[in-house]
C-alpha cells in the first residue's frame, strides 16, 4: 500500500492551448487561410485581410432584409470558378438579372430549406463539396452558436467562399465567423461595416466603407436637364455663320 | 448444310388479343367491338354476326350490332404476350414477337428445330404447345415455316402439322397466298395488285424470272427485306451462313428481392442498419455479376401482424455500388420514426439498366476536375433525399414578356436557357423577383410598402399574354426611404400599384 498515486495528467498549459489551430490570438494571422478572393472593390480590398474575401472560412454578413447583396458578392463570383449554390434564399432570384450580370446560369443552383435542421445539415454538405460559393440565408429561427461553430468547421473543410446572411440583430451575438460585417443600403451607396476579423486586432471603431451603387439606378434628370450634354452656346458668342457671300465683281 | 437450312418456325398468332387481353367477363355472350381511334379493329363472333367488321366507324357498327364498345388497350396486350412469352419459354428460349402496325394483329414467333429432340419430335411438341395454349382464354392461329416471317403469313391459311415438311412443302403452301396479307406494306400491295400481282406465288415467279433488284427499285428495301425472308433469299452475299441474322434468345424479366428476419422486434432505425447494409451489399453483387446499375430501390419493412411500409430511395445517377444508396436510405429513415416494432426489411429493386461505362481520362487536371463533380452529385443526392426533388434547381430564361414568366425552374439534369432577347438585355431588371406581387398602399397621394416609395426611373410598359391573360403593366425603380431600391407596377387594369422585386 505504498504504492505512489498514479501521476495526475497535468492540465493543459497555455502553450499548448495557444498552439491549437481554432484559437483566436488577436492580431496573430498564423492560423489563418491566406487564401482569398478580390471583392472587386478596391476600398474594400484593402481593408480585408489577404485583400479579399476569405476562402474556406465562414464569411457572415447582417444586414436588414435584402441589402445589396449581390451588388457586393457579384464581382467575386464572377472571379470564382465552380458552381455558385443559394441556400434558402429570401426570393426568387430572377434570372434575367444574372444573365445580365455575365453569370453562367448553369453554375447557379438553388437549394431551399425552410428549416433551420435541414438547413444546417445542407450547410454542412455543401460547404464541404467542391463547389466555388455557398451564399446561404438563415432562416427565421435564430441559431445558437453551437450551430454556427458547425457551419464554420464545415466551411473550412471546403475550398470555396461560404458567406451566411443572417439578420441584423445578430450583429449583438457573438459567432465563431472568420469575417464579419454588416452591410446597409445609404443614399450615397452601400455601407459595409467589418466589426471582426480573424487575425486582425481591431483598436478603435470600425469605419464604413461606402461602395457606389450602379449608375443605372441612378434617377433620370427631369426634363429640362436633359439636354445638359449639348454644346452649350453662350450667348455673347455669335453664331457660326451658315454661309459667306462673295461678290461676282470687285470694288467699282 | 447451313444452320439456317435447319431453322424451323412456329408462328402463333393470336387473333382474338385485343378483346381477350381486356380480359372481360361475358366476352363470349354478347357482341362486343374494340375500337382505337373510333374505329373499329376487332369484332367478335356475334358482332360480326351483326354486321360490324374491322375497319368500320364504331358508331355505324353500334347501330348495326347494337354491340358494347370498348377501346383498345396496348399495354394490356403487351402484358399478355409477355405472360405467354414466360410460358412458351418452357419450349423454346429463342421467342421473336410480332406485332402488326397497321391492324390489330400479334403474335409470338418460336425457333424449334434445337428443341425437337427434347420433346419427341414436331408432332408431340406442336401438340404440347397447342394443349397448352387451349387451357389459356386467348384464340390462336398457328403456321409452320422455315423462317419467321413466312411462319407468320402462314398463320393466316391453316395446315395440319405432320412431322415431314419440308422447305419446298412451305414454299408451294407460301405461293398459294394472297398478296393482301402484306397489310403492314398498303402501297407495296396496291402498286402490285394494280400491274396484276394476285398472290404469293407471283412475285416468287418475278423474283426467279428477273430479280428481286426490280422489286427494290420499285417498292422500296423494307418491302424487298421481307421478300427475301419469307423466301430466304440471300440478298448480298455469297456465304449466307456467316452473314445470317442470329436468333434473338429470350430473357425473361428479372429482379431483386431479398429479406432479413430479425429473431427480435426492433424498434430503432440504429438496429436496422446492419439489415441494410447487407441487403444493399448482396444487390451490389446481384448487379456486378449481371453488369447492370440500377437508380431506384425500395425498402419494405413488416411487423408480425403484416402491417407494412414502404420507402422509396431514388439516386440521381444510376448506381451499381452500395455505398451511396445507403446513405440515401439512411437519410429517408432518419427523416421518420418507426411505426411499429419491425420484424422483417426487404429490399426490392426492379429497374435496372445495363452499366454504361466510364472512359478513363488521360488529363489528370481534367480527371481531378471530374472527381470533384463525382462528389457533388454525392451530395446533391444527399440533400434531395433530405429536401425532396424540387428543392433544388436551376434558373433559366423563358421566352415571354411578363417577367415571372421568364423565370423558370429547371431540373438539375436538364440545360438552361440564357439567351436574352435584346428587349430585356438592356432593360432595368432586379436580382430578387418576388414569387406573388404584392399589393402597394396608396397613402394619400403616395406609395407605401414597410416605407415611403418614391419612384426613380420609368416607366417600361410591358404587355403581353393576350390570349389568355392579359398583363399590361407599367414598370418603375422606387426608391424607399431607407434608400431600398426596389422594382414596381402600375397594372394598367385593375389600376393599382404592386411591388414585384428587389434591387440587391
Amino acid at each position: 500500500m505504498n504504492e505512489m498515486p498514479p501521476e495526475l495528467p497535468s492540465n493543459a498549459s497555455l502553450e499548448q492551448l495557444l498552439l491549437r489551430d481554432d484559437m483566436w490570438m488577436g492580431s496573430s494571422q498564423r492560423f489563418t487561410t491566406r487564401a482569398a478572393v478580390e471583392t472587386g472593390y478596391e476600398e474594400l480590398n484593402t481593408s480585408l485581410l489577404n485583400r479579399g474575401w476569405p476562402l474556406g472560412s465562414l464569411v457572415e454578413v447582417c444586414q436588414q432584409g435584402m441589402q445589396g447583396e449581390w451588388q457586393l458578392f457579384t464581382p467575386s463570383l464572377l472571379e470564382l470558378p465552380g458552381l455558385i449554390v443559394l441556400l434558402n434564399p429570401p426570393a426568387a432570384p430572377f434570372s434575367q438579372a444574372f444573365i445580365q450580370a455575365g453569370i453562367d446560369l448553369e453554375r447557379l443552383l438553388v437549394v431551399t430549406a425552410a428549416e433551420k435542421n435541414h438547413f444546417i445539415a445542407c450547410f454542412i454538405e455543401l460547404s464541404r463539396a467542391s463547389v466555388g460559393a455557398v451564399l446561404a440565408w438563415q432562416p427565421n429561427e435564430s441559431m445558437t452558436y453551437t450551430e454556427l461553430r458547425k457551419c464554420q468547421l464545415a466551411s473550412t473543410e471546403g475550398s470555396g467562399l461560404s458567406v451566411m446572411f443572417r439578420p441584423a440583430s445578430a450583429q449583438q451575438q457573438s459567432s465563431p465567423a472568420t469575417l464579419r460585417m454588416y452591410a446597409q443600403i445609404v443614399p450615397t451607396g452601400l455601407e459595409i461595416t467589418v466589426f471582426k476579423q480573424k487575425g486582425h486586432l481591431q483598436t478603435q471603431q470600425a469605419k464604413p466603407i461606402v461602395l457606389p451603387l450602379p449608375d443605372q439606378w441612378q434617377p433620370i434628370l427631369p426634363y429640362h436637364a436633359l439636354n445638359q450634354h449639348a454644346p452649350i452656346i453662350k450667348p455673347d458668342m455669335k453664331p457660326p455663320r451658315l454661309a459667306t457671300v462673295t461678290p461676282l465683281r470687285g470694288k467699282t | 448444310m447451313s444452320a439456317s437450312r435447319l431453322r424451323l418456325w412456329l408462328a402463333i398468332r393470336f387473333s382474338d388479343l385485343p378483346l381477350t387481353a381486356l380480359k372481360l367477363d361475358d366476352s363470349v355472350e354478347k357482341p362486343i367491338v374494340v375500337i382505337q381511334k373510333k374505329r373499329v379493329i376487332f369484332a367478335n363472333a356475334l358482332a360480326e354476326k351483326a354486321g360490324a367488321q374491322v375497319g368500320m366507324d364504331f358508331t355505324t357498327a353500334q347501330l348495326l350490332s347494337g354491340c358494347e364498345v370498348v377501346e383498345r388497350d396496348e399495354a394490356k396486350e403487351q402484358s399478355a404476350l409477355n405472360a405467354l412469352s414466360e410460358q412458351f419459354y418452357h419450349f423454346s428460349p429463342y421467342i421473336d414477337r410480332f406485332c402488326s402496325d397497321r391492324f390489330a394483329q400479334s403474335g409470338l414467333l418460336l425457333e424449334i428445330s434445337s428443341c425437337l429432340q427434347l420433346f419427341g419430335g414436331l408432332k408431340a411438341l406442336s401438340e404440347r404447345v397447342f394443349t397448352h395454349l387451349a387451357q389459356t382464354t386467348y384464340g390462336f392461329k398457328y403456321g409452320l415455316a422455315h423462317s419467321a416471317k413466312a411462319a407468320w403469313y402462314l398463320s393466316f391459311d391453316y395446315h395440319e402439322i405432320v412431322d415431314n415438311e419440308t422447305k419446298s412443302l412451305f414454299i408451294a403452301r407460301l405461293n398459294k397466298l394472297s398478296i393482301d396479307l402484306l397489310f403492314d406494306y398498303p402501297k407495296a400491295v396496291d402498286a402490285l395488285s394494280k400491274t396484276g400481282f394476285k398472290t404469293f406465288g407471283d412475285l416468287a415467279k418475278q423474283i426467279e424470272g428477273k430479280s428481286i433488284s426490280s422489286f427494290k427499285k420499285r417498292l422500296g428495301a423494307a418491302f424487298t427485306d421481307v421478300l427475301c425472308e419469307i423466301y430466304d433469299i440471300d440478298q448480298n452475299f455469297q456465304q449466307s451462313s456467316l452473314f445470317e441474322k442470329p436468333r434473338d434468345i429470350y430473357r425473361p424479366v428479372e429482379w431483386f428481392e431479398e429479406e432479413i428476419q430479425f429473431d427480435y422486434p426492433v424498434t430503432n432505425v440504429e438496429q436496422l442498419k446492419p439489415a441494410f447494409e447487407s441487403l444493399l451489399q448482396e444487390l451490389s453483387n446481384y448487379l456486378r455479376k449481371r453488369q447492370q446499375q440500377c437508380q431506384y430501390v425500395e425498402w419494405c419493412i413488416s411487423d408480425i401482424y403484416r402491417k407494412k411500409e414502404f420507402v422509396n430511395v431514388n439516386s440521381d445517377e444510376p448506381q451499381s455500388h452500395w455505398q451511396l444508396l445507403y446513405d440515401l436510405s439512411l437519410i429517408q429513415f432518419d427523416n421518420k420514426e418507426l411505426p411499429f416494432e419491425v420484424d422483417t426489411v426487404k429490399l426490392t429493386c426492379h429497374h435496372v439498366m445495363p452499366l454504361q461505362t466510364k472512359s478513363q481520362v488521360l488529363d489528370f487536371d481534367q480527371s481531378r476536375r471530374r472527381k470533384s463533380v463525382n462528389d457533388f452529385a454525392v451530395t446533391i443526392a444527399k440533400i434531395k433525399a433530405r429536401l425532396g426533388h424540387s428543392a433544388v434547381y436551376k434558373l433559366g430564361y423563358r421566352d415571354s414578356r411578363v417577367p415571372e414568366i421568364t423565370n423558370a425552374m429547371v431540373a438539375l439534369a436538364d440545360r438552361c436557357n440564357q439567351e436574352l432577347p435584346e428587349i430585356h438585355l438592356k432593360a432595368l431588371r432586379p436580382t430578387w423577383l418576388l414569387t406573388l406581387p404584392e399589393l402597394i398602399d396608396v397613402k394619400g397621394n403616395r406609395l407605401y410598402w414597410h416605407g415611403y416609395l418614391t419612384t426613380l426611373v420609368g416607366p417600361e410598359r410591358v404587355i403581353g399574354e393576350w390570349w389568355e391573360k392579359p398583363v399590361a403593366r407599367d414598370y418603375f425603380l422606387a426608391k424607399r426611404n431607407d434608400s431600398l431600391p426596389v422594382w414596381i407596377f402600375f397594372d394598367l387594369y385593375d389600376k393599382q400599384w404592386y411591388i414585384q422585386g428587389v434591387f440587391a
